[in-house]
């Protein structure tokens, strides 16, 4: 069972990624509210795979991707984003995130990815 | 999403929303008048995201698009340094939006689907955004620690050139409905990047052409290369795509150059010190544990708590223990009463809620009513951490903005009119909350032109509302005719002052939690409207007495003093009524008794004794037969069929004694006003 932490400003979509994942044999093991508590709870937890918002106070998702990336070259880290992001997603993938989900996303999509990720090495 | 159930989500999502629409309308409020800074710019755009997002994911669309067009607006404000605009402006627009998405929130609360149109708000942020653009066509794009390169580099591809190649073409379908279809493809192109060379595709511009993701969705994501590595490898980097419907992987043997050979490389090393420099930055944060209580269970463990104080009460008071010697029961009843009082504050303070979020609505209030009467007026908000009972919230919330309002409206003069009488341009209007005892005073002070005597007069004249001869009034007196049903001193009613709740309601509004509100004036200088309200309103204190056989108590916040009087110091008036002096004043009796009707020996006041209450400086002596002390007791409202029956005025509610009799509580507000 691969053990997750959602990194989202908001706790409405830590909430519902939190319901979709439990429900589908994630483990979610540490929530984040900003890249700043991001980092120090990868360190703290080092979760298989971490959920990315991009737009976050304190320290952005792509800057919170760069410090994980920076600490553990191994991170599995999907961004989270939304329509108007491209240009930020496409950082992230340079900085070396696995993959991305767009809200408002396809429950299924999110699984599948997650799943593949957790498979990879 | 959709196919779930979204209720759990539902509460979550408006509580979050609302907040952060509230927070939004504070920075556009203090960005106004001092220009939106930097700091401002990203944490609008931050928060506007975040509506964003939840309300897509809530299929609020109308929410989601609105918010997305506000977003756009500060993407560009804040990419662009030197933009010159108009703030307020700016505010105006937004603060449209938010009231938009307010009265969204406010359907899906009373659980209607949010249906608004925000067309016209849409168009609006359009018009303020292509005048943006073409007033400031030379601004410089803010270039972000370099990063904004050409869309479509690759990192340089660790090839060897002179190896034998494979030319390979590949097309790619991703599944419906993923999004953003370019940078997936741009993913791929990125991972080709470490094993092909001369990697070309279709579309070509991924990231610049808006309409790249259309067309791979459509079309699918086309890409030839070039690579000396076996085919299985190249293979894994299409199996590992993520979200791909199909793909095709073909060799092409007669190798042909393509005409149009794009270079693309050009290495990527920038992005990591960013996070190096924040990283260090600001590693404290706070986190707190907080969870959202459904109001309705703190209510419920209020009563309880108050059974529980009673049932102690009743326990300790029992008639079977009556002349026992019981030191250990003693001692453990004590013990008992310890935790009850500290569980009754602890109950009491998981219901307090700073006045902060009323506070602040009342910035709002005074913008717009600024606007549309071109008035201009500060508001100073004091003590707005101040607590209060969650219920009291709920009461005041309304009859302060009306207040306010009519500060803004009644009492601020015109700018012009301001300046004459010699007063700075700008009118203040202070907005302060303190606690004093076990009340919380709340202020509102403006330096406006004050209560107009004469004006209230005869308007009260005219409408036949004065309670008794005008000489006989006091300023006070005079003041308070404006809270009386039916009285509005303007006029015509204005938009704002006339809207929703009127004078007469804001003192039944403060009544109704057990409040009081006085009003002062100095004309020309302003005025100060005080209400002042209990903390809590469940569990008071109260003095219990006895007339004949029937218990009475009286709230102890509101009892003077009780002593024995002497016949000499009673002094009665031609017309009978009785009055006692103390210590040179004169205090008007009241023979509780006679009020209710109540048999009993005690009428010579030598043999009862007097209990002195106070409401709002007016002084009674209530005669009763004894005092059986004091006690925490529960306010329980009068059955209602009682109050359908009859109302009873002077009678604030009942509540059990410790030896299960009932007891009146006595309304002093009421009673001083019988004298």
């Amino acid at each position: 069972m691969a053990r997750v932490m959602i990194c989202d400003d908001a706790a409405f979509m830590r909430m519902v990624i939190r319901k979709l994942l439990e429900e589908n044999g994630f483990e979610v093991v540490a929530e984040a509210e900003n890249g700043v508590v991001a980092v120090q709870k990868y360190i703290e937890h080092k979760p298989d795979i971490v959920t990315m918002d991009i737009t976050m106070p304190q320290m952005s998702g792509i800057d919170a991707l760069k410090a994980i990336r920076e600490y553990d070259k191994k991170a599995k880290v999907v961004m989270v984003s939304a329509m108007g992001q491209e240009v930020m997603v496409k950082e992230a993938i340079l900085a070396g995130a696995k993959s991305f989900i767009v809200k408002p996303y396809k429950e299924e999509q999110v699984l599948e990815t997650l799943r593949k990720i957790a498979e990879m090495d | 999403m959709s196919t779930q159930n979204t209720n759990d989500f539902v509460e979550v999502f408006v509580y979050e929303t609302s907040q952060n629409v509230e927070l939004l309308e504070q920075i556009i409020l203090s960005s106004e008048t001092s220009g939106f800074t930097r700091d401002n710019l990203n944490e609008i755009f931050r928060i506007v995201h975040t509506i964003k997002g939840s309300a897509a994911m809530m299929l609020y669309n109308n929410i989601s698009e609105i918010s997305h067009k506000i977003e756009d607006l500060f993407f560009y404000l804040r990419e662009h340094d030197n933009l010159t605009y108009d703030s307020s402006e700016l505010s105006e627009i937004v603060l449209n939006v938010i009231d938009f998405i307010k009265s969204e929130l406010d359907k899906i609360k009373a659980g209607e689907h949010p249906d608004g149109n925000p067309e016209n708000i849409a168009a609006n942020i359009r018009a303020f955004l292509e005048k943006l653009k073409s007033e400031n066509k030379d601004v410089n794009f803010v270039s972000k620690g370099g990063n904004e390169k050409k869309a479509d580099e690759s990192p340089a591809a660790p090839v060897a050139e002179n190896k034998e190649m494979t030319s390979y073409e590949a097309v790619v379908f991703f599944e419906d409905g993923c999004q953003m279809e370019n940078i997936r493809a741009f993913d791929i192109v990125h991972r080709l990047g470490s094993v092909a060379v001369d990697i070309v595709h279709t579309p070509e511009g991924l990231i610049e052409d808006d309409q790249s993701a259309e067309i791979i969705a459509k079309n699918g994501f086309r890409v030839e290369f070039k690579s000396d590595k076996p085919f299985e490898e190249i293979q894994q980097i299409f199996e590992k795509t993520l979200l791909v419907k199909e793909y095709s992987l073909s060799e092409i043997r007669n190798v042909q150059e393509p005409a149009a050979l794009e270079k693309a490389q050009q290495a990527e090393n920038n992005g990591n010190q960013q996070a190096e420099n924040k990283k260090d930055t600001e590693l404290k944060s706070k986190q707190n544990s907080i969870i959202s209580v459904n109001i309705e269970k703190l209510d419920k463990l209020l009563d309880l708590a108050g059974e529980l104080v009673i049932a102690e009460a009743m326990l300790t008071n029992s008639s079977d223990l009556a002349g026992l010697d019981l030191p250990n029961f003693t001692k453990t009843a004590q013990h008992l009463r310890k935790i009850i009082d500290e569980l009754q504050d602890v109950v009491m303070s998981t219901r307090m809620v700073p006045l902060t979020v009323t506070f602040q609505k009342m910035n709002r209030i005074v913008h717009d009513m600024n606007k549309k009467l071109n008035k201009k007026t500060k508001l100073v908000l004091v003590g707005q951490e101040t607590e209060v009972d969650k219920n009291i919230i709920e009461h005041i919330s309304d009859p302060l903005m009306h207040l306010v309002r009519n500060a803004v409206d009644h009492g601020i003069e015109m700018p012009e009119e301001r300046v004459k009488k010699g007063k700075p341009e700008v009118g203040t209007i202070i907005l302060e909350a303190r606690n004093e005892g076990s009340n919380v005073i709340i202020t509102i002070k403006d330096d406006g032109k004050g209560f107009d005597k004469q004006s209230i007069l005869a308007k009260a004249r005219e409408k036949n509302l004065l309670p008794k001869p005008e000489k006989d009034m006091t300023d006070n007196e005079i003041y308070s005719l404006i809270f009386l049903p039916g009285f509005s001193t303007k006029d015509k009613v204005s938009e704002y002052s006339g809207r929703g709740v009127g004078m007469d309601v804001v003192i039944k509004n403060v009544q109704a939690i057990g409040g009081t509100i006085n009003l002062d004036s100095q004309p020309g200088e302003g005025s100060t409207i005080s209400i002042k309200i209990p903390l809590t309103l469940a569990i008071i204190t109260g003095m219990n007495v006895k007339v004949g056989e029937s218990i009475y108590s009286i709230p102890i916040n509101e009892v003077k003093e009780s002593f024995r009087p002497n016949n000499s110091d009673i002094v009665r008036d031609p017309e009978g009524n009785e009055m006692v002096m103390v210590r040179g004043n004169c205090y008007p009796i009241y023979r509780l008794h006679k009020k209710f009707n109540i048999k009993t020996d005690v009428t010579d006041f030598e043999d009862g004794i007097f209990v002195m209450v106070e409401h709002e400086n007016n002084s009674l002596c209530l005669f009763v037969d004894e005092l059986l002390g004091q006690q925490p007791v529960v306010v329980k409202a009068l059955p209602n069929y009682i109050l359908k029956y009859r109302k009873i005025s002077s009678i604030a509610g009942c509540t059990l004694l410790g030896d299960g009799s009932i007891s009146l509580i006595l309304n002093v507000s009421e009673l001083v006003k019988l004298k």
